[in-house]
């Protein structure tokens, strides 16, 4: 399994391209001196990140990874368009640490992709230079289809041009590769290496392979079975491990029982600190042992948590926040407004909730060197983790990145799944171990997208127009990245400060990054976040609840307050919502597909509540309501249709139409999965997903106690998608699960004429709001 | 320990194994085939879901032993299943994929896809009863048989939907 590391200099041995000495332009040189740390590959050398093959396969190499979002084929995409070759010869070594030169945030695409086509473009240009001498022709006359270059009365191929000769490129690099901050409460330059200069990239008019659909190249070994998983990863000599959990999220170990060798003889116990596992060469024995030593392990109690039910008068603690905007201003125009709303909006912890739990596997070698095998979306900040654990150097660690079951952010910051639990437990047996977690594990002690609760208080004109808003967010912070195998053994792990995650970045100002100020224009804004540390991370155990980002981070969150505001303000103005939004002034992308989406929709205007909304009776009404949001330079707009059956509560989604403007779309159909896994993903979080727990610990850990969408919560669902050529690339993948929740909510006020205020919005809850109506 | 002989992918196969071990980590540890995938471990979201005689079986709560003289069949032996009916030639058979695999392709389903190895065997099951299903046979299916729902997390629903029809026209051609 393991092939060898692969240096420098081996490394373009192998690889086998060719070598044309160019003079550095000036920008180049101060990146010059950014060599990749340790034994990942150097990043100013041209063969790290991309070859060309006596084949002509173009072998690419990125250190980010494919977490199911369609990477995998835009990246060969961007490649394959700024090189002039065809998308199906490229071939992507994604994610592992020692055969690439990046590293990086895989769910960061944008500026990988920035990364690849310059590196495209600075080898175009120097086989152009080739084909100019070879050619006798001057580069302006050259043209290049599918690898081939003609002009000047001759064709000749990059594989001829290149043919038994070394490329040697030099890449021009700023930046560094993850490192755990000087403090210890971050991981530095999580974002990785980036490629610099600016050499001249192919016009959008010009583009042939950018814009259409091209196939995930990994599904064909997926359906046939083929693909190895990061669950499929098998050693020489290896255990298998399941861990044995503390009673509750704040547990010591108080005793650990005998292992009965008559049943279990190959099986063993292995503990350190608080962290227990069983480990055998065969896994059911393992899986057996694991559940018998569980249910004999004494464990100290805890009961440091709020619990669920009343949890949000514990997001109140912190009295300092973070501010941006005039206080004063924004106090006058609520006071001087002819009407005000004051509202308080919560969402429940909520989990990324993956079918397939965390899975990893270590070999940590008596010198010293380590070797995980991991589904990480930042292989090289789980790298800096691992070595901070184990008290050693970066250039110790090798991480390989395989594909697994997609995790919507989770590991976006470096871990946290099994890989530290693999990696204590190789380290003390001296053997490659693979550590399985269970779903009632990974659904109870895996990070959380933490519950917050807002006030949020807006001012109207005697027009009904928004002159202010303030905002007051509460909440424990998502970045809590300490691993867990490192907190229960006792060993090292980043201290993350606690702090809001930006809640409104990648495409307008944010005012201090905090909050999240709104598309439209509302002259006077009031944003503040009161953060606090993970609940019961002071627990014995140090372990508590801790809080991670999710999919459409800081978004996701603020989303279904401002627009159920915007929403609320418009109905206190009796003016249709979307002409509400219309009437101020939003971004002009997004007004555009205001109406594109309002058509598809086939919205009519009129304010809400509907004309037949009620609260009484069995028979179903219906309602319709509407979101948007930006974010890295896409505008999302998303309609819900809904039927409410008022006697039972029940919400039914029976429509929901989504448009998107993300700039230049790269992969229509990749984008519509996008948009599709977004609705359902948002539908879930709006209806049904709520992490339950008691004073100690997550209860909702299987799939009956933490439902998420199934085929039958499926709405017909309407896409509209805006491609634009003149405003760059956009985030396509992510921010399609934010709008559902405040879309559904205003739909079902529409329907009754009560407005949801929390998510999910159960049965219960919608009972709850018609009896107190 | 035990010995047990099964039948996978058309193959006679005799292994080791405990008595209660369930078929999934036989098939994934002792067979080499890791088309089924590890989920929840309690037939709660379908991952782990193969054939057995034709039939959707949740390998994860299914004893090796119970399955002992049933043909069980995974995503690795979909295709020979479709070379068998359709009496392809040697040939033939090494290029064909079964039409439910080729529909997953040409559709572009997966997102992750680790919960589709389970989606294409719920196919499989559902066209073997139903060749002609509707979009609301296809809801039921999926979301209404027991013992629980196929889940996706990444929501890729309406693919499937689209993948399971493409796959039954490909079939009654």
């Amino acid at each position: 399994m393991d092939s060898p590391t692969l240096t420098r200099r081996t490394f373009v041995k192998t690889g086998g391209a060719l070598i044309v000495t160019l003079s550095l332009p000036a920008w180049a040189v101060r990146g010059a001196a950014a060599a990749a740390a340790g034994n990942s590959l150097d990043p100013t050398v041209l063969a790290s990140w991309l070859e060309i093959r006596a084949d002509g396969t173009v072998v690419v190499r990125t250190g980010r990874a494919e977490m199911g979002v369609g990477m995998s084929a835009y990246y060969a995409q961007m490649v394959a368009e700024e090189l002039d070759v065809r998308p199906e010869s490229i071939q992507l070594v994604m994610g592992h640490t020692d055969e690439t030169p990046d590293g990086g945030w895989s769910a960061d695409f944008l500026t990988g992709a920035e990364n690849l086509r310059k590196v495209a473009a600075y080898t175009r240009g120097a086989l152009l230079g080739l084909a100019a001498e070879r050619l006798g022709a001057p580069e302006s006359a050259l043209a290049v289809t599918d690898g081939v270059v003609s002009g000047g009365g001759g064709r000749v191929s990059y594989v001829e041009l290149v043919a038994g000769q070394q490329l040697e490129l030099t890449i021009p690099i700023t930046g560094d590769l993850a490192s755990v901050s000087a403090d210890g409460t971050n991981i530095d330059n999580a974002f990785g290496l980036n490629v610099s200069g600016d050499p001249a990239l192919k016009p959008v008019r010009d583009y042939k392979v950018i814009g259409r659909d091209f196939p995930m190249p990994g599904i064909p070994d997926q359906v046939t079975g083929r693909t190895v998983w990061i669950g499929d990863v098998r050693l020489p000599d290896m255990l298998h491990a399941r861990m044995v959990r503390p009673a509750t999220l704040g547990s010591t170990l108080v005793s650990v029982p005998e292992l009965d060798r008559s049943r279990f003889p190959n099986a063993q116990i292995v503990t350190k600190n608080n962290l227990v596992a069983v480990v055998s060469p065969d896994e059911w024995e393992a899986v057996k042992a694991a559940r018998a030593v569980q249910a004999e392990t004494r464990w100290s109690s805890w009961e440091g948590l709020p619990g669920s039910d009343d949890v949000t008068a514990a997001y109140r603690t912190n009295t300092e926040p973070m501010a941006a905007g005039d206080a004063d201003a924004v106090g006058a125009a609520l006071a001087g407004a002819a009407r005000t709303l004051e509202v308080t909006y919560s969402q429940q912890y909520v989990k990324h909730a993956p079918i397939g739990p965390y899975v990893a596997v270590a070999d940590v070698g008596s010198d010293g060197t380590v070797t995980v095998h991991t589904h990480s979306a930042n292989t090289q900040a789980l790298r800096a983790h691992i070595a901070m654990m184990l008290e050693t150097t970066t250039d110790k660690v090798i991480v390989r990145w395989h594909e697994g079951a997609g995790q919507y952010g989770r590991a976006s910051l470096g871990g946290d799944g099994a890989e530290a639990d693999a990696v204590i437990l190789s380290q003390l047996l001296g053997k490659p171990v693979r550590v399985q977690w269970t779903l009632r594990e990974d659904l109870a002690w895996s990070g959380a997208s933490p519950g917050w609760v807002a006030d949020l208080k807006a001012g109207l004109d005697a027009q009904g127009k928004l002159v202010a808003i303030q905002t007051d967010w509460y909440a424990p912070h998502q970045n809590d990245a300490r691993m867990l195998g490192a907190l229960l053994a006792g060993m090292p792990t980043i201290q993350p400060l606690a702090f809001v995650f930006p809640a409104s970045f990648g495409f307008q100002p944010s005012p201090g990054g905090v909050g999240g100020d709104p598309p439209y224009a509302i002259p006077h804004q009031l944003h503040r976040a009161y953060s606090m540390q993970s609940l019961g991370q002071d627990a014995p155990s140090g372990v508590g609840l801790r809080g991670n980002i999710m999919r459409t981070p800081g978004h996701r969150q603020n989303v279904f307050a401002l627009e159920s505001l915007v929403n609320e303000a418009a109905a206190a103005a009796g003016a249709d919502p979307i002409q509400y939004r219309m009437d101020h002034e939003p971004f002009p992308r997004l007004a555009d597909l205001l109406q594109k989406t309002a058509a598809a929709a086939e919205w009519s205007p009129r304010p809400s509540p509907g004309p037949h909304a009620r609260r009484t009776g069995s028979a179903p009404v219906s309602g319709r309501g509407i979101a948007t949001v930006m974010r890295f330079g896409a505008c999302w707009v998303g309609i819900a249709e809904v039927e409410v059956t008022p006697g039972s509560g029940q919400v039914r989604v029976t429509r929901f139409t989504l448009g998107v403007d993300p700039g230049k779309i790269i992969n229509p159909r990749h984008l519509r999965r996008n948009m599709e896994g977004g609705i359902m993903m948002g539908l879930g979080e709006a209806l049904k997903e709520e992490v339950v727990f008691d004073r100690g610990k997550v209860t909702s850990d299987n799939w009956r106690r933490y439902p998420i969408p199934t085929m039958a919560d499926m709405p017909e669902i309407r896409l509209v998608q805006t491609s634009r050529d003149d405003a760059g690339f956009g985030g396509g993948g992510e921010a399609a699960n934010t709008v559902p929740a405040p879309a559904i909510a205003a739909a079902v006020f529409d329907a009754i004429g009560v407005q949801p205020r929390r998510t999910p919005i159960s049965a219960a809850y919608v009972r709850q709001l018609i009896e107190q109506a | 320990m035990a010995s047990i002989t099964l039948t996978v992918n058309g193959a006679t196969r005799t292994v080791e194994a405990a008595a209660d071990a369930p078929l999934l980590y036989v098939l994934r540890n002792q067979l080499g085939l890791s088309g089924p995938k590890l989920g929840c471990e309690m037939a709660q979201c379908g991952a782990c879901a193969v054939l057995a005689d034709g039939e959707e079986i949740r390998s994860c709560v299914t004893r090796a032993a119970n399955v002992a003289g049933r043909s069980i069949v995974t995503i690795e032996g979909l295709a020979a299943v479709w070379a068998e009916q359709r009496g392809l030639d040697a040939t033939e058979a090494a290029a064909t994929l079964h039409p439910i695999q080729q529909a997953w392709i040409d559709v572009q389903v997966p997102q992750c896809g680790y919960c589709q190895s389970g989606m294409m065997i719920a196919a499989a099951d559902l066209l073997e009863r139903n060749p002609t299903p509707t979009e609301a046979d296809i809801r039921e299916a999926f979301s209404n048989t027991p013992p629980s729902p196929h889940l996706c997390r990444c929501g890729m629903y309406p693919a499937i939907i689209e993948a399971v029809q493409r796959a039954a026209r490909a079939m009654a051609d």
